[in-house]
């Protein structure tokens, strides 16, 4: 018997709308619970370092793209903006920082829509290879032409006035970017919906057969890649007005390395792997600098790569879906011995899901 | 027929708010109070484990500690200086070391690691950082957030971190790196005879700052600087930066350094044969015990620059070695000015935290007014301050020497002192001037730096 969309909604949206809600609850409610710097340092790190894991993983789990080049686009978005307002180094053209900030965004955004153009025809190991030059070309850019960055980067860039400063008050670039990371999550969800999405997801299956449908598979699989600059600007903006400062150094290959790694912790396939894998990061980059003279060194300071990397391989090797497919087959083997050998697979219900869910591999 | 529904979605949601509890309680649970007791002071020291400079953690934790152990008591946890060290304490205050920072010389991850330190673990008082373009942001930092804590500068040398930001509770007692190459341009120009020169070094903030200082001084007695080459930091094949050197030149100043330095001299070898002492010299990254050892011999007869005269044999250079002996590592390298800049930064500290009884009450005012009038008796001479918290010091000309007789690595001889050296150059560089960079300062004659004509040859370990 094939289960009708009625009970389906009742029985999962509302304990979805429950799980929301608490986590709503806990999110705005944090900076009460937790110290500026943890606020700071930890959760506002977590979200942009998200936003720009869930620019990846869009594009991996709808496009079937693995781009390394998110970084890359970032920091477009980044220098673009800290050259237009005041700061200490590159232009110093005193714009306003709303102003500068569309125009980072922009700016970013149609600079995703060029390299999409590039890449759009490639795919696999190719598709890797030209977004990680696509990253390692904006690196040099900034390092080199000083007139824009150089070397040390741009210091003390002015953001938005409801931003302020904020290491001594860390509550607006907080909630922005909580904000932020919400529209983000909302608006993928519902791209992925939209025949735009369904489109692009059945691109990701089988492109020979849209291309045969009629589709135009390079067009949309450029677009999207402009979709997924669009969101990695705006991890780029908050990662600036975070550091208060933008300069190669922090989006080197190194720093493209870490989103990769950030999204295939959280899920390479599950939109919400980007804000756990970036939490996870920021807890492990945070914590194992820590000394602690009882222990000894053994988690001391210059251990960081090394934990990250054995994380990497331990997920990559245990749970490729992340540490939310951990979670996902657990609770699908619990299902199947409920299920009984007398339920199959494939139902409607299974398969329209699929149908607006990432590709779980 | 029922069956349970596939509730992923909700599931999802669910794993995401408890991981975040989780992750908040683990937050709050291990963030210690940063409130200060009054009978201890908090202390973080600040270096790179990762990135170019990674490779000195030890030495500059060592540089540090090693004051500790040998004037306040200090008891080293583990035979590294990263093992940490407890027991110390200064002017009645215990010392209480909150952590190490480990940065990767970006300023990005500076600025994270101080604020780790400063926000999360409280430390009163900062040692480092390291890097040049790291130097400049904590000075920064030091200045707009944290005014009422004191930093005291690693062994950074970028020219901006004091003589632009003049933050009023970041001090250096190291020079910066234009004051290092002190005495290279009267030198090439007087003694080799070079009339022109052309520079090469990486493209960031302290080697700009390291040529400033051999342009600014070279220029001002009569020499000209056709070239200036910047390969960016991070280099591994120099081959292309080697085939722009010009040949006609009569010398090339070298600022390359960490790793690089290494590759690149080696490379250079490669293209033009053995190196001509006569036509080439380097900054204060030359004379490096690792660096010594890795290159060896064709490295003898160069001239370099550096705050340390490592042959000198004086009570004072020995008194040094002998305190950081605690780590048999660290002494090995105790030509390092990485250990130097560290040693010379607590040792500072631990004089004016003597001298105001270890009061750090006042948004530590006290402290930081002894701290600019502190002068540190260093192993090479007597360092002190200038009204932007920055070091006059004696910088030392050395020449490399032959290793001993049955192998080993060449060795140091010191040739020339260059007496009381400061940021400024005489007037040359001051807060208006242009940042050193790539085409930064501008190749002219001018009146030389005081210095130049009192240079004192000194002769040590004869």
């Amino acid at each position: 018997m094939i289960a009708g969309p009625g009970p389906r909604s009742r029985s999962t949206r509302i304990p979805q709308w429950v799980a929301l809600g608490v986590l709503a609850l806990f999110l705005a409610g944090a900076p009460s619970v937790v110290d500026s710097f943890t606020l700071s340092q930890i959760l506002t790190k977590a979200l942009w370092l998200g936003i720009a894991a869930a620019s990846l993983i869009f594009l991996s789990s709808y496009g079937g793209m693995i781009s390394l080049g998110q970084t890359g686009i970032y920091a477009v978005a980044g220098f673009t903006m800290a050259n237009l307002v005041h700061a200490e180094g590159g232009k110093n053209l005193g714009w306003d920082p709303v102003a500068a900030t569309a125009a980072g965004i922009v700016v970013a955004t149609a600079f995703g829509l060029l390299c999409g153009a590039i890449a759009s025809r490639s795919y696999g190991i190719y598709f890797l290879m030209i977004t990680l030059a696509i990253s390692v070309i904006v690196f040099y850019f900034f390092a080199q032409v000083t007139t824009l960055s150089g070397y040390g980067g741009i210091r003390s860039v002015t953001p938005p006035s409801v931003i302020g400063n904020p290491v001594l008050n860390p509550l607006p670039l907080y909630y922005t970017s909580l904000v932020a990371s919400i529209l983000v999550y909302m608006g993928i969800r519902y791209l992925a919906r939209t025949p735009f999405g369904l489109a692009l997801q059945g691109i990701r299956d089988d492109p020979a057969r849209m291309q045969a449908l009629g589709y135009n598979v390079a067009l949309h699989r450029a677009l999207a890649f402009g979709v997924g600059a669009f969101i990695a600007s705006i991890a780029g903006i908050l990662s600036v007005w975070y550091t208060t400062q933008v300069s190669p150094g922090g989006v080197n290959v190194s720093q493209t390395i870490n989103i990769l790694i950030i999204a295939v912790v959280g899920g390479l396939y599950r939109l919400e792997g980007a804000w756990i894998g970036a939490l996870v990061f920021s807890l492990i980059d945070n914590y194992s600098r820590v000394w602690m003279p009882n222990v000894g060194d053994w988690l001391g300071p210059e251990r960081f790569e090394t934990i990250i990397g054995v994380i990497f391989l331990v997920i990559v090797l245990a749970s490729p879906g992340g540490l939310v497919g951990i979670w996902e087959s657990v609770w699908a083997r619990r299902n199947r011995a409920m299920r009984g050998p007398m339920e199959g697979s494939g139902t409607a219900v299974d398969v329209a899901d699929e149908a607006v869910e990432p590709h779980a591999v | 027929m029922l069956r349970p529904e596939r509730n992923v979605g909700f599931l999802r949601l669910l794993a995401t708010a408890v991981l975040g509890m989780l992750a908040v309680a683990a937050c709050n649970s291990t963030t210690p109070s940063t409130t200060t007791t009054s009978n201890v002071i908090k202390l973080g020291i600040l270096s790179d484990c990762l990135g170019d400079f990674g490779s000195f953690f030890n030495d500059d934790l060592g540089g540090a500690l090693a004051v500790l152990a040998a004037h306040y008591g200090g008891k080293a946890s583990g035979p590294l200086p990263k093992d940490g060290m407890t027991g110390a304490v200064i002017g009645g205050k215990q010392i209480n070391i909150v952590g190490f920072g480990c940065s990767d010389s970006t300023a990005s991850k500076a600025i994270e690691e101080t604020r780790r330190l400063v926000e999360q673990l409280g430390a009163d008082i900062m040692i480092g950082p390291l890097s040049g373009d790291e130097g400049i942001a904590v000075a920064n930092y030091a200045k707009t957030n944290q005014p009422n804590k004191t930093f005291l500068n690693g062994i950074s040398g970028a020219q901006d971190a004091t003589l632009k930001v003049q933050a009023p509770n970041f001090f250096r007692f190291n020079p910066d790196g234009a004051q290092w190459s002190s005495g290279l341009g009267a030198y090439a120009y007087n003694k080799l005879g070079w009339r022109t020169a052309a520079v090469i070094g990486d493209d960031y903030a302290f080697p700009y700052t390291s040529l400033a200082g051999f342009i600014a001084e070279f220029c001002a007695i009569g020499g000209n600087v056709t070239q200036r080459i910047w390969p960016p930091l991070g280099t591994t094949d120099y081959s292309s930066f080697v085939a722009q050197i010009p040949s006609n030149v009569d010398g090339l100043f070298v600022g390359v350094g960490g790793a690089g330095l290494i590759t690149f001299l080696k490379q250079y070898q490669q293209v033009n044969g053995p190196l001509n002492t006569k036509k080439i010299m380097g900054n204060t990254f030359w004379p490096d015990p690792q660096l010594l050892h890795a290159i060896g011999t064709p490295m003898v007869g160069a001239v370099a620059a550096s705050g340390i005269a490592a042959d000198d044999n004086s009570a004072q250079t020995t008194a040094y070695k002998n305190e950081l002996a605690i780590y048999p590592a660290t002494q090995k390298d105790a030509a390092s000015v990485f250990t130097l800049g560290y040693w010379s930064a607590m040792t500072a500290l631990g004089l004016a935290l003597t001298a105001v009884n270890g009061d750090i009450s006042g948004n530590q005012k006290a402290l930081q007014a002894q701290l600019a009038k502190t002068v540190v008796d260093g192993p090479y001479g007597k360092i002190s301050l200038d009204a932007n918290r920055q070091a006059v010091f004696d910088n030392w000309i050395v020449q490399i020497t032959p290793p001993p007789a049955g192998g080993g690595d060449p060795g140091i001889h010191t040739i020339l002192r260059i007496p009381n050296v400061d940021q400024t150059f005489g007037g040359f560089f001051s807060a208006t001037t242009p940042a050193p960079d790539r085409s930064n300062p501008t190749c002219t004659k001018k009146t030389p730096p005081p210095w130049v004509g009192n240079e004192v040859p000194v002769t040590f370990g004869t």
